[in-house]
């Protein structure tokens, strides 16, 4: 068994990716042909030996309980432990419906939390896109001696919202809250390695004085406590999607080798759910460019800068560009569509003319029929 | 509890006339058709018909057969009871332990292992076959007809039947005489190797004929001829759909020809969906210069060069300038720069150096055929395979 147990926050909506969550959390949208982004999180644990990963979840949670299952993809279908998925067990009435920040949503699975066997917690967000190396991480949380160690970036990370100062030691010793991406310091992935009874404790203080934020309450007091929080730097694609355009340009970055090799390394493969597929057959008249095609595709048309998730069917004299297309949609004969987003199961008649815009690519929701 | 039917699939053949392509590993593990592996085909058969019990009979290097179907979760057939057994030869009390001599043999050494499940009938299936079969329909056919053996058969040209086990039917519609390669065809029907039998009377001649010295210890030659001999009921199943035998290098490359036509062989149809284990891979990459048509590819595969009617299983890197033509790619080859790779069968990570030849198109003579390296093979820069090779893993091109 590992020393180490998992939690991933998979409760948090974004309003920003509009009809993209609005029936789904954002760990649960669909990413790069056949993922979805809890993937990152959860193989990143799976590949540093975790297999005791609790996931937190407040609402929409239809989708992501249907991707992972039983955990059994990312062999957490354990007979002892395992993956065990973390519904609100009761809000306070007059609650929004959500969690108003980390610490709220770790005391409502308060419980769960105390129960741990190990004594060491990785905390991760289940919508980041990532792919960490938590042995690495591990490692140096070992052999540094801090109570906390966290996951960071020093490089271009988009969607990033707080930022760690550090001394000459190499420890945390102030934190930018909500800063935006140009802010100096350290760029946190809000991923956390850290004592369980130090999370217990920074918890309950955090509830005695109705606080609800991780950041800018339970981890600022656990600083001016004289508490030792040392930085993990992941090298490697990071982008924390919060929007429409995050994402798009998230999902075109995975067109360009050496982006799409750190977000998927040999070294440590990101595993999904299996769904039952053969392989794409590309037609007589296909033409495809500087696009990826998932499994179980029949593609007769021109297809340019895409990303086409698994079971789609792109008809004869059609043209894409620029587009995501996701799971099971279906594209008729000489449509033509640029900066589309289009969810699953949606379906395009024949001769449909669609353009979006790099800055606003069109999305059309689930299973629409145009 | 009382099975209706459980399956027991042949897998221990060599599958010597794939050659370097079963070097290594059984002809049943030997991939196929971009996703899967041969033996998909029958388990999915058997998953998709309600058959949850199957034994896998190996013998020859089974290590990645084994692996490969685990417990038989990609096929759901990982039941609580039943599910799919890898049934090795073993040592049985106060005997030699020995290797399964015919066909009839290895299902005459797991007796015991069916006696577990107390089946009224047994099917028995080859693992060399590619097909797509609602096994439930057969049995309903079997049971109609009240039946010792049913054999699925298929009509073929009478130039094929002089290759192939022959059924003559009786007016009655029963089989009467089973002919192995005939010179002069009678009938049209040619079994496919897929029976059910009546348990018991399966049971009793299985023992019979391990007891006959002289004896084969073969379904075909052995065990179907004594059971007309005594007058048993044989139905005949006619089976219309696609179906092929993948046993050698020509009808291996050709059935992966097939499976660039839906109209031969519907892989797409959910409704019977064909189910493969397989490694997660991000989706394939489509460079700008890349040109793939009327083709088949794979999860994982990077393309920028030029693809045609051709089948890329997982993880297939073609470079910039390189071509691949009537050919089949099996899991992490990699076609270098330049390369050519033209009706040709390349095994698992086979590598084509830059600017390597391997293969050529038809020309009408004698001595041309398809092209085929092994698992593991570098073919070096510059290097030219001719038509027709057979380049085994160890040999350096």
């Amino acid at each position: 068994m590992s020393k180490y147990h998992g939690i991933i926050f998979a409760y948090s909506d974004a309003p920003e990716l509009g009809d993209l969550t609005r029936e789904r959390t954002v760990a649960s949208l669909p990413f790069c042909g056949r993922y979805r982004l809890i993937d990152f999180a959860l193989s990143s644990m799976k590949n540093a030996g975790i297999t005791d990963v609790g996931v937190i979840m407040a609402r929409d949670y239809q989708s992501l309980l249907d991707h992972i299952g039983s955990g059994k993809d990312w062999d957490m279908s354990r007979r002892s432990g395992g993956l065990r998925m973390l519904p609100p067990f009761g809000l306070p009435h007059a609650h929004s419906g959500n969690y108003a920040g980390t610490v709220e949503a770790l005391n409502a699975v308060a419980p769960y939390i105390r129960d741990i066997p190990q004594d060491h917690i990785v905390l991760m967000l289940g919508s980041l896109l990532a792919n960490i190396d938590l042995s690495a991480a591990i490692a140096q949380h070992e052999a540094g001696g801090a109570e906390i160690t966290a996951i960071c970036s020093e490089g271009s990370s988009v969607g990033v919202n707080h930022h760690y100062l550090v001394d000459d030691d190499g420890f945390v010793n102030g934190i930018h809250l909500y800063r935006g991406d140009s802010a100096k310091g350290l760029k946190s992935l809000e991923g956390y390695i850290i004592h369980k009874n130090v999370l217990l404790r920074m918890m309950d203080e955090a509830a005695a004085r109705n606080h609800y934020a991780f950041h800018r309450h339970a981890m600022l007091n656990f600083l001016e406590d004289g508490g030792r929080m040392d930085v993990y730097r992941h090298e490697g694609y990071v982008c924390a999607i919060r929007n429409i355009e995050q994402y798009y340009r998230a999902s075109m970055d995975m067109l360009d080798a050496e982006k799409r090799r750190q977000i998927f390394p040999t070294s440590r493969p990101v595993r999904t759910k299996t769904h039952e597929e053969v392989s794409s057959y590309l037609g007589e008249h296909a033409v495809i460019k500087n696009s990826l095609i998932a499994d179980n595709c029949i593609i007769d048309g021109e297809i340019e800068n895409c990303i086409v998730f698994s079971g789609c069917r792109i008809g004869a004299g059609t043209k894409l560009k620029n587009s995501i297309i996701m799971r099971g949609v279906t594209v008729g004969e000489n449509a033509e569509l640029s900066y589309v987003i289009s969810d699953k199961y949606a379906s395009f008649s024949d001769n449909t003319r669609l353009n979006g815009n790099a800055k606003l690519p069109m999305v059309v929701p689930k299973r629409a029929a145009i | 509890m009382k099975k209706s039917c459980i399956a027991m699939l042949l897998a221990g053949g060599q599958g010597s006339r794939l050659y370097a392509l079963t070097q290594d590993v059984a002809k049943p593990s030997v991939p196929f058709g971009g996703k899967y592996r041969i033996i998909d085909f029958p388990l999915s058969n058997c998953a998709n018909s309600g058959i949850d019990t199957v034994g896998v009979l190996t013998q020859y290097r089974p290590l990645q057969l084994n692996s490969y179907i685990g417990t038989g979760q990609p096929w759901d057939l990982d039941v609580s009871d039943g599910g799919v057994y890898i049934l090795p030869p073993y040592q049985k009390q106060d005997e030699k332990g020995s290797w399964f001599t015919g066909t009839a043999n290895a299902i005459y050494q797991n007796i015991a292992f069916i006696e577990n499940y107390n089946p009224e009938n047994v099917l028995i299936l080859s693992g060399d076959h590619i097909y797509k079969m609602d096994y439930a329909d057969m049995l309903r056919e079997h049971l109609a007809h009240d039946c010792a053996l049913t054999i699925a058969v298929q009509q073929v040209s009478m130039e094929e039947a002089t290759r192939m086990g022959m059924m003559n039917v009786g007016e009655d519609g029963y089989v009467y005489e089973f002919e192995e390669k005939p010179k002069h065809p009678r009938s049209d029907l040619a079994s496919m190797g897929v029976y059910i039998f009546n348990w018991e009377k399966l049971r009793a001649y299985l023992i019979a004929d391990e007891n006959d010295p002289n004896s084969g210890k073969d379904f075909g030659h052995n065990i179907i001829p004594a059971m007309l001999a005594n007058g048993e009921k044989l139905w005949p199943y006619r089976f219309e759909g696609y179906w092929r035998d993948v046993g050698t290098i020509t009808s291996l490359w050709d059935a992966n020809m097939d499976m660039l036509s839906t109209t031969l062989i519907n892989l797409y149809d959910p409704a019977w969906p064909i189910s493969s284990r397989s490694p997660v891979c991000p989706p394939t990459y489509v460079g700008e210069d890349a040109r793939i048509v009327h083709s088949i590819i794979t999860e994982g595969c990077e393309i920028d060069g030029h693809v045609e009617n051709s089948v890329l299983s997982a993880s297939v890197i073609v470079e910039r300038g390189a071509k691949v033509v009537y050919s089949v790619l099996m899991p992490g080859t990699v076609v270098k720069a330049g390369a050519t790779v033209e009706y040709a069968i390349l095994g698992e990570n086979t590598v084509i150096e830059a600017g390597a030849v391997v293969g050529t198109a038809p020309d009408g003579t004698d001595g041309w055929g398809v092209a085929t390296c092994g698992p593991n093979v570098t073919v070096p820069a510059g290097k030219v395979i001719p038509a027709g090779a057979m380049i085994y893993s160890g040999e350096e091109g």
